[in-house]
């Protein structure tokens, strides 16, 4: 691609991904002062690496030392419930057996986690997690005692989906904290939490997370299956696996979900989905996923029913409106005037008096103004907010319609797609894509191109399956229970089933002899 | 195999539509000169004289909307259509026209020939309303005169649409004279206008009907008749019927009753001798709306003495004023041939032929009924004290 130089550069790239040790050769000897230098080696570099040699003050032989990297563990625990004991008790009087390591093990070291192992790599992946390694003069084996402690950050309402009213706790980047979080919602020996790494040098923890008897076992194999073919070096946050587990890779619709909380995740292992957590994202992705979920905020189900089903509704044609208005504007004013009410076609003429750009590039470039406006303000350091603010509305709004760039109706158009665009977070990408393809199609052939653009998309929606499940679920009926949760919320009391297909294991969410509404 | 015939099947699908997907093309909405209204006159050697108003916007804030007139000829309607071109500079765009006023010339020599194209081509709608001028040039009702509105025709539109709560024009949209022209036993009629002098202004006013024999202008009728006209077709949308009586010392004062709402029905009948009759009947809902005086026609007995007095009228006009269309022009402008034909089919097929001199000799007998519902905000006639 760019010469001989860099292609010679290239074939010496390895094949794999794997870290230079992938098992470590050694093992452990009765010796401290070997066992000490060989973790030394390994760490060899990083000054996090502690190493905290003591000593019994009764028993000689009990000549110890821990090792653990600074900041990842609750000092209190290793001062008060490793040092002190060992340090200070009467060693010489408790202990009795010959296996000082065990009788540490079991009446010394006050821990809730404490493990012997020989196994280096297991000694490897426990103290980078947060735990100390714990050594003993004479002995191949080592204790692994749970002192994880670094910082997490608090609970707190995500930044992305705030509520009115619901529960205002909101994921973090600790895994186990995220699970119990679920768990409190959840409690039912029912709910299974299976782990698995992923990253070839992340050691990335995973959760799969579902209610036995609600998921599907096929979807569950399913997903296992496509996360065991993951082979990557690193995972750091869940959008990662998204894009490797999920289905229609090549699709602007994202066929996984993914949520910030611990109630929009309950609700959904309750509708029999499965939830993958991953350790260091506050971000938990839920399968298998079906259009109708871009619009359902958790909102919905608190509040009262009429009112969400207004929500709903505005929430679902918002994404019809933004992907359709700027392409019925153009076609209706350069393709079929006819159609517009007189008094509009006159005000629409006035207004594109001296703009120089034909109405698609106008509407084009607008749309781009907006997208590059909205992408601006989501990354900009909050003091310069501001400056975004004045350059939208003054210069680009105000501005460009007085200088005749673009008529006024073109930046209404836009500004209202762009406002419609943002009620529905989830579906954000693909909106933009489809718009800018409607507004091509229609380009060419007027409101017969809009159709044909909308039947493209309908067909290729039609078409996509999550985890097996039809993407468009529930969307082509109104019969029965299938359509009360798609347009509208309908009241708690009716909604007696689970969707369809997803939790075919077990429908009956109420049984309606129990029901007690009204009273 | 299979699948290359469903992909050849689905490029056929959405090619097809591609191909006979009527009128469509890419303008720019400012590029467009609309016409809102149209006068067709006879120009020189036979040829057409097409007068056309053109709105022009001009943008920005403070933005005018005005009208521009031009005039082109050509040997048939669409040649001088694009004859405008030349003028306007702009291609002129149809589908926002309101008006069309046809002089009288024209109208007198036949309309088929001019409307036409305004029925056939795919730029025209079909809901244009169409005018007969009173005068001698259509050109000049766009040309002369005050406007209320910055363009003329839109004025226009909306007189014509207003009539309906004074009934002394009718509405007749391009397809409805189309239709009548084509139906059986119905001529048709088209609102005429004229310019009126008042206050020293020149106004255009649309008062009256214009009587057509197949396409071809026969004569006018006034307002007043129009009026009565439309009763007998059951078309009164509003409008008022005035009950004036002069002379004798207990006359009623002068009397507005406001239309609320009518309803004729008219049913042919062959009477004993074979010939036929057609009775119409009408009944209207009214309310008082003014008195003219201090008597009281409000109570029981006054009321039933004003709603006789004012059948009385109605019936005494909608029978002068067929006779007068019977005896004058001897066009159906009220269908009644039409509703035989609905009617009584068989009778229809027997009189089909000659069923313009049947008209002429038609007897009618009309039955009047009208009710008032309410006298307004007041419960009595203004009292006067001494």
């Amino acid at each position: 691609m760019f010469g001989k130089s860099r292609k010679t550069n290239e074939t010496k790239i390895k094949k794999d991904n794997a870290p230079k040790k992938t098992k470590n050769e050694s093992t452990l000897t009765k010796s401290l002062e070997n066992n000490i230098s060989l973790f030394k080696n390994i760490f060899s570099g990083d000054e996090t690496l502690i190493i905290r040699r003591f000593q019994n003050k009764y028993l000689a032989a009990a000549k110890c030392c821990i090792l653990y990297f600074d900041g990842m563990v609750n000092t209190e625990i290793l001062n008060e419930n490793i040092i002190q004991p060992i340090l200070s008790g009467n060693l010489a009087q408790e202990i009795s057996g010959d296996n000082l390591l065990e009788e540490l093990q079991y009446k010394v070291i006050v821990c809730g986690s404490v493990q012997a192992t020989a196994d280096i790599d297991e000694l490897i992946g426990s103290i980078t997690y947060g735990d100390t390694i714990f050594l003993l003069e004479g002995y191949e084996k080592a204790l692994i005692i749970n002192s994880k402690g670094w910082k997490t950050r608090a609970i707190s309402e995500p930044e992305s989906t705030r509520v009115v009213r619901g529960p205002r706790e909101g994921f973090n980047e600790s895994i186990i904290i995220n699970l119990s979080l679920v768990r409190r919602k959840i409690k039912n020996p029912d709910l299974k939490f299976k782990f698995k790494q992923l990253g070839e040098r992340t050691h990335t923890k995973i959760c799969i997370c579902y209610i036995e008897g609600l998921a599907l076992d096929s979807i569950l194999s399913e997903l296992e299956q496509r996360l065991d073919k993951i082979d990557i070096d690193g995972v750091i946050d869940s959008g990662y696996i998204q894009e490797f587990i999920r289905d229609e890779p090549f699709s602007p619709f994202e066929t996984v979900g993914y949520s910030e909380r611990p109630d929009v995740v309950a609700a959904k292992l309750l509708e029999g989905r499965i939830a993958v957590f991953v350790d260091g994202s506050p971000f938990v992705l839920t399968v298998p996923f079906v259009i109708a979920e871009t619009t359902q905020a958790n909102e919905d189900y608190y509040n009262n029913y009429i009112y969400s089903s207004i929500n709903r509704f505005l929430r679902s044609s918002a994404t019809i409106i933004s992907v359709s208005i700027p392409a019925l504007y153009l076609a209706v004013t350069t393709y079929h005037q006819e159609m517009l009410p007189t008094p509009l076609l006159l005000s629409i003429a006035a207004s594109r008096q001296g703009v120089p750009f034909p109405t698609f590039v106008s509407l084009l470039l607008m749309l781009i103004v907006f997208d590059v406006l909205r992408e601006a303000g989501t990354r900009m350091p909050a003091p310069i907010g501001q400056a975004v603010n004045i350059v939208g509305t003054l210069v680009l709004g105000q501005a460009a319609v007085e200088a005749r760039l673009v008529s006024a109706p073109v930046v209404i158009i836009t500004a209202l797609s762009g406002i419609t665009t943002l009620m529905n977070i989830g579906m954000i990408g693909a909106t933009i894509i489809v718009r800018t393809f409607l507004l091509l199609t229609t380009s060419f052939m007027g409101i017969y191109g809009y159709i044909l653009g909308f039947m493209i998309v309908i067909i290729h929606l039609m078409t996509m399956r999550s985890f097996g499940v039809p993407y468009m679920l529930n969307l082509s009926t109104f019969k029965n229970h299938n359509a009360q949760d798609v347009w509208i919320r309908a009241p708690w009391w009716t909604m007696t089933l689970r969707p369809k297909i997803i939790a075919a294991k077990n429908l009956v969410r109420q049984s309606t002899r129990k029901n007690n509404r009204g009273k | 195999m299979k699948t290359i015939r469903m992909i050849l099947l689905a490029l056929l699908v959405f090619i097809i539509p591609l191909i006979t997907a009527s009128c469509w093309n890419y303008r720019e909405i400012d590029k467009l000169g609309v016409v809102a209204g149209v006068a067709i006159d006879r120009g020189k050697d036979g040829k057409y004289k097409i007068t056309v108003e053109i709105v022009e916007v001009s943008g920005g804030k403070d933005s005018k909307t005005e009208s521009r007139i031009i005039t082109a000829e050509g040997k048939t309607i669409f040649d001088a259509v694009r004859n405008g071109i030349s003028l306007s500079g702009k291609r002129l765009y149809w589908s926002h026209t309101k008006v069309v006023i046809i002089s009288r010339q024209l109208a007198v020599d036949g309309v088929i020939q001019v409307l036409d194209w305004f029925n056939r081509d795919a730029e025209t709608r079909a809901d244009f309303h169409i005018l007969v001028s009173k005068g001698e040039s259509a050109k000049e009702v766009l040309e002369i005169g005050e406007k209320n509105e910055d363009v003329k025709s839109f004025d226009l539109e909306y007189m014509i649409e207003n009539q309906r709560s004074l009934s002394k024009a009718p509405q007749t949209e391009i397809w409805e004279f189309t239709n009548e022209l084509a139906a059986q036993g119905v001529a048709a009629v088209v609102p005429a206008i004229e310019l009126y002098k008042t206050n020293g202004k020149v106004v255009p006013r649309i008062m009256g009907t214009a009587i057509f024999k197949e396409d071809k202008l026969l004569g006018f009728i006034d307002g007043e008749e129009t009026k009565d006209m439309l009763f007998i077709q059951n078309e009164i949308k509003g409008g008022l019927l005035i009950e004036q009586e002069d002379g004798a010392e207990d006359a009623m004062p002068s009397v507005s009753l406001e239309v609320f709402n009518s309803k004729t029905k008219v049913e042919p009948t062959i009477l004993q001798d074979g010939s036929i009759q057609m009775n119409i009947n009408t009944e209207t809902i009214v309310a008082i709306d003014e008195i003219g005086g201090s008597e009281n026609v409000i109570d029981e007995e006054g009321r039933k003495k004003l709603e006789q007095s004012a059948e009385e009228t109605l019936k005494t006009r909608i029978e002068s004023l067929i006779k007068k269309v019977q005896s004058e022009y001897g066009a159906d402008i009220f269908g009644f041939g039409a509703k035989l034909r609905e009617d009584k089919p068989k009778v229809w097929a027997g009189v089909e032929n000659r069923w313009e001199d049947i008209f002429k000799n038609l007897q009618v007998k009309v039955t009047t009924k009208v009710h008032i519902r309410n006298s307004a905000m007041m419960a009595k006639p203004l009292e006067v004290g001494d």
